[in-house]
């Protein structure tokens, strides 16, 4: 038994040894083959453009690139331009080195007097001449990281995410009024408003993946994120079941919290972006997004209390605790708080890339999840289809689709 | 959920937002649009008495004014501006091998290096001189993998225009003409695609002497083009000689009262402008004049128009010399004329920098040539 099972060992481990030699061997020799690129393959990614007001002095702002070699080889920074109506070679300093290894970072300084609400592109040459450039539209002084800086940006996600979120839930004892006609309009309505930030958030995540470097691919990495949330979901939502084996197969306040993390990663990501935004300047209209956000938000609260409205109806649940509500409004809410910090002053559009995409996933699985309970409450697929629900769904889609309308980055 | 529960979530829900809108008013009181404008306004106007604010422009290493020798990126060759010296009466035949390379390595900017085609392996080629009436003789040797030429301005038979006799790769040819009239030309190659080949760097100047030659004055060439790394239809640098702020880094010694006669040719495809600082020039349009005939201190270029400008400067210091369209200038087109202190005595002027002035450029690193370099 022991020998046969060494074998098996060996039969898995061959394979992988083998192709180690491979690569060693053809590490240093090329393996015969002779290929050499006509033009040099160099790739500069910019992460971020940061400009400082003053640096060791009132003459001395600065513009700071942060970026990153996402070609096939280390690149060395050689000159740097700075553009206005036109280009203009510039002083620098790289750090920590102006040769910058293969999908590692650097920060480029450039001492450049720029001006607030001026637009301005950023070209580094590498050695090898090519130049890779960046534009930014509008010149605003990046925040810097403080006590209070990071109080503004709490402060922005407590408003786009977390007021909003509880002001839904209050609407709690007039959603608990409804009859079963308006229940299921109410669940089908939740189903839409989920259904419609999914996609949101995957066309977000697509579009920003899009823009990210070849290496970190990012549709795979969006793959994933939908994937992994939805499974994981599923699974944890499934073994929940098992253990209480509840019959019908209904955990109202489990139904919601799994509502209230999807909603809470969703607005982790949305929180990235409208942080990241605003620290670059990009939102010209500030104080109308962020009203948007809170009416746009607002849905969400109803959507992580539409499970637990007939709590108090279902087998053998006492009303839903006031804790429970508490909890749930800080989980789909105040996720935003960290997304927005986050965006601020550490933006990676990776990051931003996998949490729409975990959230999308997420509220997928419990777009899947609802409508199973309804189906089974309601009877199948003509159950589902009862105007009510259909009424519901569409409503949902249009309440999202009009607080969007504010919302016009 | 009771309503007292709904109650006391309310009013939890209240405190919340009390304590948000206090924290609220704490941060917005350094928010960061707050803090930029703040900035702007602390800025001082040019010129501010506060002592402590160094100037922006000279005696600063920021925003590229570096005092000369003062960079920290510098090329590391010097095209060297002074060309040969004027040849000796009585030389009738002037001969010249040219040998072109494609591909050749060239530092058009500090720390970059791009492959250019080049006369005698630099970007422009060397400097070409003769004297009116006398014969010259240009071989070319082909060394690229393209065929090439050398098309010769001034006047000549058609077969010495170098237009149809085209060299072939490992080919050679001898271009042979009396040099005339005298004045400042270019000479570049002309294959098709010229744009190409010419833009690659394929480019020199050639200086004719008037038969009793010029007044010995210390002689600087200078040839303006500019580089389009990325073939986007916009020029990435533009340079002095080939190299994009080689004269910023390594400045031109000159000495106070030493009168300069400065040759200068266009062969990029815009329109330049080159300008001294600090002084005026006598402009002598094409070289074409034995004495100048316009005193200015700017002059237009369009693409292969040239000039020989004359000047002496009175005062001691760093002067830029540039062209004065500003993209230009701030992409490569600038340099430092320093100017030493050592009064010249009258008839010393020379055709090259006294011996303790090159001594002393050394010792600064900048950049002067060595009496009878050539």
């Amino acid at each position: 038994m022991s020998v046969s099972r060494g074998k098996i060992w060996l039969s898995a481990l061959l394979p992988v040894v083998l192709l180690a030699a491979l690569l060693v061997v053809f590490w240093k020799t090329s393996g015969g083959l002779r290929f050499e690129a006509a033009a040099p393959v160099e790739q500069i990614a910019f992460e971020r453009i940061v400009f400082k007001p003053q640096e060791g002095g009132p003459h001395e702002k600065q513009i700071v690139a942060h970026i990153r070699n996402v070609g096939p080889e280390a690149v060395t920074i050689a000159q740097v331009q700075v553009g206005w109506l036109n280009r203009a070679s510039w002083e620098f300093r790289v750090e920590p080195s102006p040769t910058v290894e293969r999908l590692a970072t650097a920060r480029v300084h450039i001492p450049y007097p720029w001006n607030t609400g001026e637009p301005y592109e950023v070209v580094l040459f590498t050695e090898k001449g090519l130049p890779f450039s960046h534009k930014v539209e509008v010149a605003a002084a990046t925040p810097e990281f403080s006590a209070q800086s990071l109080g503004a940006y709490a402060m922005l996600g407590v408003y786009v995410g977390v007021i909003p979120v509880f002001l839904g839930i209050l609407w709690l004892p007039f959603l608990r009024s409804l009859g079963e006609r308006g229940y299921g309009f109410l669940l089908s309505l939740t189903v839409g408003l989920l259904v419609f930030l999914g996609v949101d958030a995957l066309s977000d995540a697509l579009e920003t993946g899009a823009e990210l470097p070849g290496p970190f691919q990012g549709v795979s990495l969006i793959l994933m994120g939908v994937a992994g949330s939805m499974l994981l979901l599923s699974s944890i939502s499934a073994a929940a079941k098992r253990r209480r084996a509840t019959a019908g197969g209904e955990a109202p306040l489990l139904l919601a919290y799994l509502i209230a993390f999807g909603i809470g990663v969703h607005n982790l990501g949305e929180g990235l972006a409208i942080g990241g935004a605003y620290a670059l300047g990009e939102i010209a209209t500030g104080a109308l997004l962020i009203i948007g956000f809170m009416i746009h938000n607002l849905t969400e609260g109803i959507a992580v209390v539409a499970p637990i409205v007939r709590a108090r109806a279902g087998t053998n649940s006492e009303s839903v605790a006031w804790t429970h509500l508490l909890w749930l409004g800080t989980l789909a809410g105040a996720p935003t708080i960290l997304g927005s910090a986050l965006g601020a002053f550490a933006p990676s559009p990776v990051m931003a890339v996998l949490f729409l995409a975990v959230g999308a996933g997420a509220v997928f699985q419990v777009v899947m999840e609802i409508t199973a309970q309804m189906s089974r409450r309601g009877g199948g697929i003509p159950g589902l289809l009862r105007p009510a629900h259909v009424s519901g769904f569409l409503a949902g889609l249009a309440v999202m689709y009009a607080t969007g309308l504010f919302l016009a980055v | 959920m009771r309503s007292k529960d709904w109650m006391r979530m309310a009013a939890v829900l209240g405190v919340a937002l009390i304590l948000g809108a206090a924290s609220l008013v704490w941060t917005a009181e350094e928010s960061p649009a707050v803090r930029a404008e703040a900035g702007q306004t602390e800025v001082p106007a040019a010129g501010g008495h506060s002592g402590h604010h160094r100037p922006p422009i000279k005696g600063s290493d920021r925003y590229q004014y570096s005092y000369p020798g003062e960079k920290r990126l510098a090329v590391r060759e010097v095209f060297d501006p002074v060309p040969p010296a004027p040849a000796p009466a009585g030389q009738k035949v002037h001969e010249y091998t040219l040998v072109l390379e494609e591909n050749r390595e060239h530092e058009v900017a500090a720390g970059i290096k791009i492959p250019a085609w080049t006369f005698n392996g630099t970007v422009p080629g060397p400097v070409l001189r003769a004297r009116e009436g006398d014969l010259v003789r240009v071989k070319l040797v082909n060394k690229g993998s393209l065929p090439h030429t050398i098309h010769f301005h001034g006047v000549h038979p058609a077969e010495m225009d170098g237009v149809f006799e085209m060299v072939p790769p490992e080919g050679e040819y001898t271009y042979e003409f009396v040099a005339r009239p005298y004045g400042v030309f270019p000479y570049h190659c002309h294959a098709n695609p010229s744009s190409q080949h010419i833009h690659n760097g394929l480019y020199g100047m050639m200086i004719v002497d008037p038969k009793e030659g010029r007044a010995p004055m210390r002689e600087l060439a200078m040839l303006m083009s500019a580089f389009d790394l990325d073939r986007d239809g916009e020029a990435d640098f533009y340079a002095w000689n080939g190299k994009a702020f080689q004269y910023a880094d390594h400045p031109v010694d000159l000495e106070k009262g030493e009168k300069v006669r400065m040759y200068v040719l266009n062969i990029f495809e815009e329109m330049m402008a080159p300008h001294i600082h600090g002084n005026m020039f006598g402009l002598i349009r094409s070289g074409t004049a034995k004495q100048p005939h316009e005193l200015t201190d700017v002059v237009s270029l369009g693409i292969a128009e040239r000039a020989i400008l004359e000047f002496q400067y009175d005062f001691p210091g760093a002067y830029m010399f540039q062209c004065h369209f500003s993209e230009h200038m701030e992409l490569g087109l600038m340099g430092w004329f320093r100017v030493g202190e050592k009064e010249l005595r009258a008839g010393e002027s020379g055709e090259a920098a006294p011996a303790a002035a090159v001594e002393r450029s050394r010792a600064r690193g900048g950049y002067a040539a060595a009496k009878g370099s050539r």
